[in-house]
């Protein structure tokens, strides 16, 4: 369903992405593993094109994102009004969470069906209710992100993305910016949409719990794949001396480098 | 002075002040007048200027910067006069209460735009993202989740340049508009009065500048909780 | 150059020295007056702060011409013969420093709790902690409102020309009074105040977005 074809992108002179190849299926859930600055981030950003990319391709259902092929072959910026309904198919929640402070969490689900999507006040009422069962915050519909923990609004921003039906999830390490206790609430919520077969790429530090959700896992490296494989190759046997000193510092050797 | 003299004293102020409250009143009037003109004019002149200084092109938006620096650069009271004084000379004759609801508006407009551009900038760059991460238009973003929450965050701002602007009001006192502090100087050349007459004055524009003041802390209180 | 402002130049550069002379005088007298205000107001007993916050509450809710006037009409009537410049000064101090006390108090009582704690438990003496710690913070979080006080400052000693005292702006309302070319000599008048003020608007801009906190 997914497909990235020899990504590249650069900020300035830092070579950020450095020709990244990989594909995801639908209702497949691929972990990307990483240092920081191995350019995890941008590639969600650029799957979700919040961030425009230099070469190569990202098709999703074979249609080219972000661009359109001119009549000449060249590469042409597609417009806003398109990039927005991509945006739509591509559910997206982020580290810092970014609700919306000044609407309740049950407006925040509803803002992508009313002002997005155009659906009526009642349609979106029922979606956003819906997903804030689903997501167990029922009885916080009416509150204000402030007065939420850190969990409860992350959950409230997932319930956000799905509002919005995407084809996949992209997932940029959304708990590390929890509290160890509240981590684990939306963990539960990620798991049970893989159960139910949401296709997600998820960027995460959380070991164990990549080792249980991913399908697939990807190691990148300075804007490269390094290893790519089944979690129970990957973490148990990595095949790359970088993959294995990463894993090691994750899994409690706080002074491997 | 003595118990007794200042007892006279101060009964003499208080029945002098009361004897010219009409005078007062009225002045009171005028400089409500002016600023229940200007205050309208300058937040939509400031809301002009916004759009070019924000997205437009390079020329406009230079314009637009060039004439913010100047009024940031230059007294009000010369505005005034400017056009007070400038106009006639095209053969345009507003009368002194248009000149100066007209320079005050101009300033105070100029200085309003940088306000609600920093109110807009102080919107996270995160909430932009949110936005388009659920497939909304930058458009709809800005309409439903950055303007919302700049209005938020422009209550405090706007409130105290409001006060500057009703505090601006007096200047038009030097092109003969007969507002509180020009009945106050009136008042005082032609009888026996003395600074007194001030505190009455000043203490007209407490009044007004302190219920503003309060009734925008209201407002911000409201979504202070929020945001 | 147009004629009018041309001949009339020496006249209007001389108001313009008497205007650099107020501003210098009235911004550094009441610099110095607000800080010690502030100061007091944030770190003294509880009827200094009571009189400060009053102080800083009553001045910042009048018009800067109301008090030019209070200090014109209040000196005779307390016996002082003072002269224009004196009056309106005085009255101009009295009013900025209200402005900048307010930008130094609430300045000093930004600086986070938590470094006064830390020196604290340091076992550093009040006074010290004030000196040290307090102030150096407190005087680079005060300096892009304190640039913008200023500006105003000096713009506001225009006003004195309502009241009576000669400086830039009463020499051109003289000017345009004799000649009538309006649009030469205004205009000249405020190109004058922006080359005087411009420096210290750029200066104020440029810290605003040095000082920025970042989200």
């Amino acid at each position: 369903m997914i497909e990235v074809v020899q990504l590249t992108k650069s900020f300035g002179e830092l070579r950020v992405l450095d020709g990244i190849s990989f594909g995801v299926d639908k209702a497949e859930v691929v972990v990307v593993l990483g240092p920081s600055g191995s350019g995890k981030s941008t590639l969600l950003r650029c799957v979700s094109f919040l961030e425009p990319y230099d070469g190569g391709e990202i098709r999703i259902d074979g249609e080219l994102v972000g661009y359109r092929m001119s009549g000449r072959g060249q590469r042409v910026p597609r417009s806003e009004a398109e990039n927005a309904r991509h945006r739509q198919q591509v559910g997206m929640v982020f580290q810092s969470f970014n609700l919306f402070p000044h609407k309740t969490a049950l407006e925040n689900v509803m803002m992508g069906p009313l002002h997005a999507r155009g659906q009526t006040k009642a349609e979106a009422l029922e979606i956003g209710l819906s997903l804030l069962a689903k997501v167990d915050l029922s009885d916080k519909a009416n509150e204000y992100p402030i007065r939420l923990s850190g969990g409860q609004q992350q959950r409230v921003a997932i319930a956000r993305a799905l509002a919005m039906r995407p084809k996949v999830i992209l997932f940029d390490e959304v708990t590390s910016a929890l509290d160890p206790e509240l981590v684990g609430e939306v963990l539960i919520v990620i798991r049970e949409l893989a159960r139910e077969g949401m296709t997600m790429i998820i960027v995460t530090h959380e070991i164990p719990f990549a080792r249980d959700v991913a399908d697939r896992i990807i190691f990148m490296d300075k804007g490269l794949i390094v290893e790519e494989g089944v979690p129970g190759r990957v973490l148990m046997a990595p095949a790359s001396q970088r993959l294995q000193l990463f894993l090691r510092r994750y899994q409690g050797d706080y002074l491997a480098t | 002075m003595r118990a007794a003299t200042r007892m006279d004293y101060a009964a003499q102020v208080t029945s002098f002040l009361l004897g010219q409250m009409p005078k007062l009143l009225a002045g009171f009037a005028v400089t409500l007048t002016v600023a229940v003109a200007a205050i309208p004019l300058a937040l939509a002149f400031g809301m002009l200027l916004l759009a070019p200084r924000l997205s437009g092109r390079g020329l406009i938006r230079g314009a637009v910067q060039a004439y913010i620096e100047v009024m940031r650069g230059t007294p009000l009271l010369l505005q005034i006069y400017l056009i007070y004084f400038g106009l006639p000379l095209i053969g345009l004759f507003p009368s002194e209460f248009t000149c100066g609801v007209v320079g005050i508006a101009l300033q105070h407009g100029a200085f309003l735009c940088e306000l609600y551009r920093g109110a807009i900038e102080s919107v996270s760059q995160r909430q932009w993202e949110a936005g388009r991460a659920i497939g909304m238009t930058r458009l709809a973003v800005f309409r439903y989740a950055i303007l919302p929450q700049a209005l938020m965050k422009v209550l405090g701002p706007l409130g105290n340049q409001l006060i500057v602007l009703i505090k601006d009001t007096s200047l038009v006192s030097a092109i003969g508009v007969m507002e509180l502090t020009l009945t106050g100087k009136m008042v005082i050349e032609r009888s026996a009065a003395s600074f007194e007459i001030f505190v009455a004055v000043a203490l007209f524009y407490l009044i007004v500048t302190a219920a503003v003041g309060a009734g925008f802390r209201l407002a911000e209180q409201r979504y202070a909780g929020r945001l | 150059m147009p004629d009018v402002l041309a001949k009339n130049l020496p006249y209007l550069l001389s108001g313009a020295v008497m205007t650099l002379w107020l501003s210098l005088a009235v911004v550094g007298l009441s610099t110095a007056l607000g800080f010690i205000i502030g100061t007091l107001g944030a770190v003294g007993g509880r009827t200094t702060r009571a009189l400060v916050t009053a102080y800083i509450f009553i001045l910042r809710g009048i018009p800067v011409l109301v008090v030019m006037f209070l200090g014109y009409y209040a000196f005779p009537a307390f016996g002082y013969r003072a002269n224009a410049y004196v009056a309106v000064g005085a009255a101009q101090i009295v009013y900025a420093g209200a402005f900048v006390a307010e930008i130094v108090r609430s300045a000093i009582l930004s600086v986070p709790a938590g470094q006064i704690a830390a020196a604290r438990g340091l076992g550093m003496p009040r006074a010290k902690i004030l000196m040290h710690v307090v102030f150096p913070q407190a005087v680079r979080l005060a300096i892009p409102p304190l640039l913008n006080t200023s500006l105003t400052t000096i713009k506001q000693t225009s006003y004195a020309s309502v009241v009576g005292a000669w400086e830039l702006t009463y020499a051109a309302r003289e000017v345009v009074e004799r000649t009538l070319a309006a649009f030469q000599i205004f205009l000249g008048v405020m190109a004058i105040y922006f080359c005087i003020c411009y420096p210290l608007s750029a200066l104020s801009r440029w810290c605003e977005g040095r000082f920025v906190v970042a989200h």
